[in-house]
């Protein structure tokens, strides 16, 4: 499934492009990761535990983040597996600065799989939204305290 | 399929059920009907570590009117309000959504209150409970509350039940004199989720609306109301220009999501189609009511 989106964050792109290369503050912000282990330069091993009402899972997987072009641009790589199915994906994150605040651009493909995906798939696509609207409502939190 | 290994209960009264809620809180589910939770149970989807078990509190298995409102204890199955000669006569929109739950078999079993406590917003009964106004009477360790229909639904699966609270009563409220009402929905196949249904109580008196509501299954993280729609209609003279304009409204304010049963695009012109069917058929009952 195809999500986009776009958010204006309330800090300078430099501030913003630190921010989303901080592993602390992706931990704190990204809903349901407990754990997030850089193992090689921008690489780095997740656990997340994502769930509504009675639906939870655990997943394991990498996080690799490339093709950076500081301070505006880089790209996803995610993989990840648990006992109710598997998540692949790619994002696209782009910043533009406008002023005082930056617009931030991102785009993805996500592929669900499994139990979760066969039983869930009316969900996916709203939870997705969700969890995503929950990235930003935080890092948006974060930064507006910095400023 | 069977389920990952569970601490059953099984209370006799609402007391035991509120002392295990919380000593459990969120690692304990309630069991009404079963209809939600146990496939997702049985597929492992849900491992809840303790299940709480309503059925022998008989103290909830009722359906009484009472006044202007419809009483529905938690244990009272879908069946036995779509069958009311009640519900049929005073809050018919009620008895018409759930006759398209599922099937009948689902229905001998599943209840009204499970169904608002599960919250999956393709539910018939969560758009009914919204486009009425009805409100939960909920029992936790510090006392009942009631929470209206608006406070009620949060997002998907997500209520603002506190884990420790157990729904005892889901209160419909009865339609007004002389309203005219309609349900519509349109599923892949009978029996599946709709892909939307459309709910709607409309009063009419002197050749103009009085007052209109629209609620909506399947469009969102939680069943909608369509308020723009309902704005539109409001003082206006009955006509299909008119419904063609509130279905456009409806279409306008929704926001549903693709998945591989629909586009978000074909849901939203289907929500606009049912609508409109909705609103002609629904005046027309208030002409028939006259």
């Amino acid at each position: 499934m195809k999500l986009e989106g776009t958010n204006t964050l309330p800090a300078p792109i430099e501030t913003v492009w630190k921010t989303i290369n901080d592993p602390e503050a992706l931990r704190r912000c990204t809903p349901g990761l407990d754990e997030l282990k850089e193992f090689e330069p921008d690489r780095y091993e997740a656990t997340l535990r994502i769930g509504i009402a009675a639906v939870k899972g655990t997943y394991k997987g990498t996080l690799a983040i490339t093709d950076k072009q500081a301070p505006s641009h880089c790209k996803l790589v995610l993989q990840g597996s648990g006992n109710s199915g598997f998540v692949r994906g790619e994002g696209v994150i782009d910043l533009e600065p406008q002023g005082d605040v930056t617009l931030v651009k991102w785009a993805g493909d996500l592929q669900v799989g499994g139990l979760i995906a066969g039983v869930g798939q009316r969900m996916l696509m709203g939870v997705g939204k969700m969890l995503i609207g929950q990235f930003f409502k935080c890092l948006e939190q974060q930064l507006g305290q910095g400023v | 399929m069977k389920p990952a290994a569970f601490e059953y209960h099984a209370p006799d009264t609402v007391e035991d059920a509120v002392a295990l809620l919380e000593a459990h809180g969120d690692q304990a589910k309630i069991l009404a009907g079963g209809q939600s939770l146990v496939p997702l149970m049985n597929m492992r989807l849900a491992r809840p570590a303790v299940i709480i078990d309503i059925n022998r509190i008989h103290a909830l298995d009722y359906l009484t009117p009472d006044g202007d409102v419809l009483r529905i204890g938690a244990l009272c199955r879908q069946r036995c309000v779509e069958r009311s000669a009640v519900v049929e006569a005073r809050c018919p929109l009620l008895s018409a959504a759930i006759r398209l739950i599922g099937h009948v078999q689902i229905r001998n079993r599943g209840t009204v209150v499970g169904s608002l406590a599960h919250a999956d917003p393709a539910a018939e009964a969560t758009a009914v409970f919204a486009v009425l106004g009805g409100t939960i009477t909920a029992v936790g360790p510090d006392g009942t509350r009631t929470i209206p229909a608006d406070e009620y639904f949060v997002s998907y699966l997500t209520t603002s039940l506190d884990p420790r609270e157990l729904i005892t009563e889901a209160r419909f409220p009865v339609l007004p004199p002389g309203a005219g009402w309609s349900w519509r929905e349109i599923a892949r196949r009978h029996g599946d989720f709709a892909l939307t249904g459309v709910g709607v109580v409309l009063t009419a008196r002197a050749g103009t609306v009085k007052n209109a509501r629209i609620g909506l299954t399947g469009v969102g993280p939680t069943p909608a109301r369509a308020a723009r729609a309902e704005r539109v209609l409001v003082g206006r003279a009955p006509s299909g220009a008119l419904w063609d304009e509130a279905a456009e409204a409806v279409r306008a304010e929704i926001d549903p999501d693709d998945d591989i049963h629909a586009s978000a695009e074909y849901r939203r012109h289907v929500a606009g189609v049912l609508a409109r069917r909705a609103l002609a058929e629904a005046y027309a009952r208030t002409m028939e009511a006259v």
